[in-house]
């Protein structure tokens, strides 16, 4: 668990942080959100000490993060930015092996845990390891900025707008991929983003940050159906609050028994914002979510997505 | 670009198209070479050092036969300058050329001189200059569109230099003057240039220490930039002259009152003010680079090493030191060939070096001294060059 208790950052007279407490539970994806200046990076970066608060604490695991060496905390903690920052002088494989080296990991184990974590981003070894960042795509160079930040195998993730230089199509892609990850790790993520969208997409938990100071933080459910203040709805935007809303259901979830002859499929996972189009496009009543192993196919129907989504 | 419009030129301009379908270049070199043939001498010869010169032709030298059979040479590598864009060819070519020109100059010397006699001089005249420098400038052109790979490069460096020592020993040119005058002074020669090479490489050895470190703290605070730079920059504008001059002050003031001064050998004159100079001359470019590549080094990596657990000095030296490099080597190539040619002058204030012979040449009003101080002075400045241009070149590409 990590807390952050009373966090203040100035610089001269200014707050750019200002008193925020919050706790990020383990395993969880917390995303921190607000426009830009708003004060979320100073936040993340007092996580891992690049910046030392001017009051206030941060333990992790109870344990005051000031009680260690700022170098030695931060190999224990991944890092992802923005633009990715990957060496450009530094094979790809070099790259990964930044943090494994400094902690004078044996050569054979640096190597199995590069290959790896290729793999798992769905990087070729034989193909990547030996390439230069400027040989790889804005989406390669993000997910190797990703393998580095886990190359140790951090418990905690700091993530800051990493999916920022990335265009629209691939964003969504890197997203998933990230968060698969995570759930594969059992990493705590901490991520920061001025992407509202992202935000939903990605969060357990969501902190709406605004001048320094810490707005809400709540599930994406808590924001969306009870916002702490009009900053925080005005944020959210109310045009398209049922849609989010839609967004963060399954079909499984809304599925009911009923007939689903001769209806188009859906899967189980597709969220009813998605479904919804589904069904507008293809200009049907309802489709046929299949069932979990074994059990029937049940019935989605439009008249109960437009129900759930009236609730919002 | 301009030799592909010309060799694009529509064929219907019959009498202007075979012109233009000629090499731009190697029509200027060509010009050059065969007018400088034509008009000036090719070597000089006096009967003794401070005698009147007299001009002789190709013919004078080598005698109709040769002197064909050289033309029908240099005919030759006219016509590949001329006609053919390869430029492995246009390289074989000139370096046929270098050769030949090599054996006339070196057996016309040693034809022109009566059997025995130890006070003529014969020198290189105007003509074998400007086919030098025609030769010299087909050959560049041609390396520099091989695009050498910098190992390459280098290697062909060394076979050169090679084949111009073995040359030089061979004793094929020992009938010039410049070899004449060396071997009159051939202990002090080798003495002179290694203390040429001593003032150039410590002073920018020198540079390096101070300047690179100033320059890290110019990249660091744009305040210390502001003070540092512009100082060095009014320093380069000095001229040398009144720099050593400037320096002889207050060094001789040090070394008399000073008795550790004094032991390290430091004076008003020699090598101590000359070195001083030469170092200031240099930091301006090493420190400039530094700061500037150090700057060019992209934010989001230092972040991301500092945030992965780098200490400041890990990030420094595996971080923005590599990354800066190329740009810092630039500044050091430009300072090692600036301060080549620089020290010539530490010989004005007795700081020794090859501009000894050159100040001594000029006092005699011997040319060939003269030469015999210059021509390893752009030697050395030449090996450095390219030699750096290799080293910066090899840091900028990567092993693919
Ligand atoms: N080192 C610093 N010195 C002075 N001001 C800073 C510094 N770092 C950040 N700030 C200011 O703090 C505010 C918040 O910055 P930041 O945390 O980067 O915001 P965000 O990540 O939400 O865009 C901004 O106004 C920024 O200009
Ligand atoms: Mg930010």
């Amino acid at each position: 668990m990590i807390e952050l208790e009373n966090l203040t950052k100035r610089y001269g007279d200014v707050d750019v942080v200002s008193d925020v407490s919050m706790q990020i539970q383990p395993g969880s994806f917390t995303v921190v959100v607000g426009q830009s200046g708003s004060g979320k990076s100073t936040l993340l970066r007092m996580v891992n000490r690049l910046v030392e608060p001017t009051a206030g604490r941060v333990l992790i695991d109870g344990r005051d993060v000031a009680s260690l060496p700022g170098p030695t905390l931060r190999r224990g903690i991944g890092y992802a930015i923005q633009g990715h920052g990957l060496f450009p002088h530094r094979t790809v494989a070099q790259n990964i092996a930044t943090v494994p080296t400094l902690l004078g990991w044996p050569k054979a184990k640096i190597r199995a845990r590069v290959a790896e974590l290729l793999e798992a981003l769905q990087l070729d070894p034989g193909q990547f390891a030996a390439k230069y960042p400027d040989e790889l795509s804005g989406g390669e160079q993000q997910r190797v900025g990703v393998a580095r930040a886990l190359a140790a195998g951090p418990n905690i993730l700091l993530m800051d707008e990493p999916f920022g230089a990335l265009d629209p199509i691939i964003r969504v892609k890197a997203q998933d991929d990230v968060k698969a990850i995570q759930r594969r790790f059992e990493t705590t993520i901490l991520l920061v983003t001025h992407d509202m969208e992202e935000a939903f997409h990605l969060g357990d938990a969501i902190a709406v940050m605004s001048g320094g100071k810490l707005q809400q933080y709540g599930s994406p459910e808590d924001l969306l159906l009870r916002p702490a203040n009009d900053y925080v709805s005005r944020l959210i935007g109310s045009s398209d609050r049922a849609l989010r809303a839609l967004s963060l259901k399954t079909a499984r979830d809304a599925a009911e028994s009923g007939d689903t002859d001769g209806l188009f499929p859906i899967a189980p996972d597709a969220n009813l914002r998605d479904a919804l189009a589904e069904l507008i496009w293809r200009g049907a009543d309802a489709a046929a979510v299949s069932g979990e192993a074994g059990t029937p196919p049940r019935r989605l129907s439009l008249r109960r997505i437009l129900a759930l989504g009236r609730g919002a | 670009m301009a030799t592909h419009q010309a060799a694009a030129a529509p064929p219907r301009q019959v009498g202007t198209g075979a012109l233009a379908r000629l090499d731009r270049l190697g029509l200027l070199l060509v010009a050059l070479a065969a007018g400088g043939l034509a008009s000036l001498p090719f070597l000089t010869f006096k009967a003794n050092r401070i005698a009147a010169g007299a001009g002789k032709t190709l013919a004078d030298t080598l005698g109709t036969a040769v002197a064909a059979a050289f033309l029908a040479v240099l005919a030759l590598v006219a016509a590949v300058a001329l006609l053919d864009r390869r430029p492995r060819v246009r390289l074989a070519a000139a370096l046929l050329g270098v050769g030949a020109m090599a054996l006339a100059v070196g057996f016309g010397a040693g034809w022109l001189t009566p059997p025995g006699d130890r006070f003529a001089r014969v020198a290189p005249g105007g003509g074998a200059w400007l086919l030098l420098l025609a030769l010299a400038l087909l050959a560049t052109d041609a390396l520099a569109r091989l695009g050498l790979s910098p190992l390459l490069r280098m290697a062909a460096l060394a076979g050169a230099a090679a084949v111009t020592v073995l040359a030089f020993r061979s004793g094929l040119f020992d009938q010039l003057s410049v070899m004449r005058e060396y071997a009159s002074r051939a202990d002090v020669f080798g003495r002179e240039a290694r203390q040429h090479l001593l003032l150039a490489g410590g002073s920018v050895a020198a540079a390096i220490l101070i300047g690179a470190p100033l320059g890290a703290l110019c990249a660091l605070s744009p305040r210390i930039r502001g003070a540092v730079l512009p100082v060095l920059n009014v320093v380069q504008t000095i001229p040398s002259i009144a720099l050593f001059g400037l320096l002889m002050g207050p060094l001789a003031w040090l070394g008399r009152t000073q008795p550790w001064a004094a032991e390290l050998g430091i004076r008003g004159i020699g090598a101590a003010p000359a070195l001083l100079a030469l170092t200031l001359y240099a930091l301006l470019p090493v420190a400039a680079n530094t700061a500037l590549g150090l700057g060019r080094v992209p934010a989001t990596a230092v972040d991301a090493a500092a945030g992965m657990g780098m200490t400041r000095r890990q990030i420094l030296a595996r971080i923005e030191i590599p990354l800066a490099l190329p740009v810092i080597l630039a500044g050091v190539r430009v300072v090692l060939v600036q301060n080549i040619g620089l020290a010539t002058i530490a010989a004005l204030i007795g700081g020794g070096g090859l501009g000894t012979f050159v100040f001594q040449g000029v006092g005699q009003t011997a040319i060939d001294l003269v030469l015999l101080g210059a021509a390893p002075t752009v030697a050395m400045a030449f090996v450095a060059a390219v030699l750096l241009d290799a080293v910066v070149d090899a840091l900028g590409r990567r092993p693919a």
